[in-house]
C-alpha cells in the first residue's frame, strides 16, 4: 500500500463522526466523511477507498443498500459495518452482504483500529493476485476473476465478497489437495469474529450453490472427512 | 415462519375440536328426540301429540345447537382477538427496546470516543462541548422513556391555569440551551391571551420533544423555530413551525408510538408523547406537514375559565 490508507466514514451522527474522524486521522489514515447514503454514493463515484465504515441507519437509506453498491462499484474496498443495531439478524445480514466485519456501538476506538488494520491487511493480500490466478479462471460452472472480485454464471456477472474470494482463491491455489478448515479460517476470518469449523462448513455450502453444477451432489468442492475440503476442477480460460 | 405454522396448526385443531363437539351434540340431541318419540308411541299418545312433541324437540335441538355454536364462535373470536392483541403488544415492546437501545447506544458511542481521546491527552474544549451535548441527549431519552411509562401506566397530570407568555419567558431559554447554536428558538405570545389549562411538566415535555425533533430532522444549522398563539373558540392554539426539511413521508403515522420516518433516527416516542399528553389534557395536536415546507403543528389547549 502506498501512502496512508483512504477510508470512507458514512455516519450521520455528527458527534460520533467528527470524533471518530479526528481519531482516525491522528492514527494516520486519510478520511472522507459522508453523512448520508447520497453523499456516500457521490464519494464512492469520485474516489477509490481501501475501506468503508458504514453506519446501518442513514437519513436517506441504509448501510446495507450502500454495501451492495460498494460491492458492485468498488469490489476491492473492505467494508466494516458500524452500528447500534447489534442483533444477530443484522449481523448475519451484514456479513452476507459482503461486509468484512461488523462492529457494535459503543465500541473502543483501539478495538476498531485493530479491526480496520486486520481488514486492510486481508484486503491488501486479496489485491495481490499471483500470476497463475490472474485473468479468468473456471471453477465449476463459474468463471471467476479474482482481480475484479467477480464471477460470471450463465453469462451473468455478480460481485464476489472478500470472504468468497479469499476461500475460493485458497482452494484454487491448492487445487487437487485437501485444505484444512483451520487454514480456511486463518485465511478469511479474523480471530475476533469467533468463527468455528461449522462457520466454514456453512460458508462452503453457500460457495457450492455458486459454483457447483448440482449443489446437492457436489463434485467441484469435495469434503474430505476429518480434514477439510478439496477443489477438484480449475481451468484457466 | 415456524410461529405462523404453529398458530395455523393450533387454529386448525381448535376448529376441528369445535366441529367434533358440534357433531357430538347434534347426535346426542337427535338420539334423545328419537327416544322421546318412541316412548310416546309406546304410551299410546296420538299422532298429533307425537308430531307436536317432535316439533318441540326439534326446536330445542336447533335452539340449543345454535346457542352452543354461537358461544363457541364467540369464545373463538375472543381467543383470536386476545392472541392478536398480545402479539401486537409483544411486537411493540420488541420495537421499543430496539429503538431505545439504539438511541442510548449512539450518544454512548460518542461519549466513549471523546472520553478515550481526553484520557489520551486531548484537552480541546470541543470535546467537552460534544460530551455535554451527548449527555443532554441521553438525559432527554431517559426522560422520554420514564414519561412514556408514567403516561401508559395512567400517571396523573396536575392541570392548572398557565399564562403561556409568562411560562415561555421562564422556560424558553432552558429548552433552547440543550441545543446550543444548532437552534434559534423564538416565541411571540401576546400577554393579553388567556391562560391555558395544562400540566407544567407535560408542557415542558411537549416543547422539548418538538424542539428535539426539529433539531434532529431539519438538516440545517441553526434550525429556526417560531411559536405563535391565537384563540379559537374555547381553545388557545399554539402554532409551532420550523424552517427545516420537513417530514419526507409517512406523515399520517406521525404521533403513533414507535412510528419513524424512513431512514430517520429516533425512537418514535417523542411525537407520540406530544399527542398523548395533549389528549390527557383534553386538548389535541394537529400535525401539518408537507415535504420541503418545514415541520408545522398546532397544539390546541383548553382556555382556563
Amino acid at each position: 500500500m502506498n501512502g496512508p490508507a483512504r477510508l470512507l466514514v458514512v455516519e450521520d451522527e455528527r458527534n460520533v463522526a467528527e470524533t471518530l474522524i479526528e481519531r482516525l486521522r491522528a492514527s494516520g489514515f486519510q478520511v472522507t466523511r459522508a453523512d448520508s447514503a447520497a453523499s456516500a454514493r457521490r464519494a464512492i463515484a469520485e474516489a477509490q477507498f481501501q475501506l468503508a465504515l458504514l453506519d446501518v441507519g442513514l437519513p436517506d437509506g441504509n448501510g446495507f443498500e450502500l454495501a451492495r453498491v460498494l460491492r458492485e462499484l468498488a469490489p476491492a474496498t473492505a467494508i466494516i459495518f458500524l452500528t447500534a443495531h447489534a442483533s444477530a439478524e443484522d449481523r448475519i445480514r451484514g456479513l452476507e452482504l459482503g461486509a468484512d466485519d461488523y462492529v457494535a456501538k459503543p465500541f473502543h476506538f483501539r478495538e476498531l483500529l485493530l479491526r480496520i488494520q486486520n481488514c486492510l491487511k486481508r484486503a491488501q493480500d486479496l489485491a495481490q493476485v499471483p500470476g497463475e490466478m490472474r485473468g479468468q479462471v473456471r471453477i465449476g460452472r463459474a468463471l471467476v476473476d479474482f482481480e475484479r472480485f467477480s464471477a460470471t454464471l450463465d453469462g451473468e456477472s455478480r460481485a464476489l465478497t472478500h470472504k468468497e474470494c479469499a476461500v475460493l482463491r485458497l482452494l484454487a491455489e491448492r487445487a487437487g489437495k485437501a485444505v484444512s478448515r483451520d487454514e480456511i479460517l486463518d485465511r478469511a476470518w479474523s480471530a475476533d469474529e469467533f468463527p468455528t469449523s461449522r462457520t466454514v462448513d456453512n460458508f462452503i455450502v453457500r460457495l457450492r450453490k455458486l459454483i457447483e453444477f448440482d449443489a446437492a451432489d457436489p463434485r467441484v468442492i469435495r469434503s474430505i472427512r476429518g480434514v477439510g475440503y478439496l477443489l477438484t476442477e480449475i481451468t484457466r480460460e | 415462519m415456524r410461529r405462523a405454522r404453529l398458530v395455523a396448526a393450533a387454529a386448525l385443531l381448535w376448529l376441528s375440536l369445535q366441529l367434533a363437539l358440534l357433531a357430538w351434540w347434534a347426535t346426542v340431541i337427535g338420539r334423545q328426540a328419537r327416544q322421546i318419540a318412541a316412548l310416546e308411541a309406546l304410551s299410546g299418545a296420538g299422532h298429533a301429540a307425537t308430531a307436536a312433541q317432535w316439533s318441540r324437540t326439534r326446536l330445542m335441538l336447533v335452539g340449543e345447537s345454535s346457542t352452543f355454536l354461537a358461544l363457541l364462535l364467540a369464545v373463538s373470536l375472543l381467543l383470536a382477538w386476545l392472541y392478536w392483541r398480545e402479539h401486537r403488544r409483544a411486537r411493540s415492546m420488541q420495537a421499543f427496546f430496539a429503538s431505545v437501545t439504539h438511541e442510548l447506544r449512539t450518544p454512548l458511542t460518542s461519549m466513549r470516543l471523546q472520553a478515550e481521546a481526553i484520557a489520551e491527552g486531548d484537552q480541546r474544549a470541543e470535546l467537552a462541548r460534544r460530551l455535554l451535548e451527548d449527555s443532554h441527549r441521553l438525559e432527554a431519552q431517559i426522560d422520554k422513556t420514564l414519561e412514556l411509562a408514567r403516561i401508559e401506566g395512567g400517571g396523573p397530570l396536575a392541570e392548572q391555569a398557565i399564562p403561556l407568555h409568562l411560562w415561555f419567558a421562564r422556560s424558553l431559554e432552558g429548552i433552547a440551551a440543550a441545543h446550543g447554536e444548532r437552534l434559534d428558538l423564538r416565541a411571540h405570545i401576546d400577554a393579553s391571551l388567556p391562560p391555558v389549562l395544562a400540566d407544567a411538566g407535560a408542557l415542558q415535555m411537549i416543547l422539548r420533544n418538538l424542539v428535539e425533533n426539529s433539531v434532529r430532522h431539519a438538516r440545517i444549522t441553526p434550525v429556526g423555530v417560531r411559536l405563535t398563539a391565537t384563540v379559537r373558540d374555547r381553545y388557545l392554539v399554539l402554532e409551532y413551525q420550523d424552517n427545516g426539511a420537513g417530514v419526507q413521508d409517512r406523515s399520517a403515522h406521525l404521533g403513533r408510538l414507535f412510528a419513524r420516518g424512513a431512514g430517520s433516527s429516533g425512537a418514535g416516542v417523542g411525537l407520540y408523547l406530544v399527542r398523548r399528553l395533549m389528549q390527557r389534557m383534553r386538548g389535541r395536536v394537529l400535525f401539518n406537514v408537507a415535504p420541503g415546507e418545514g415541520f408545522r403543528c398546532e397544539l390546541w389547549f383548553r382556555v382556563a375559565a
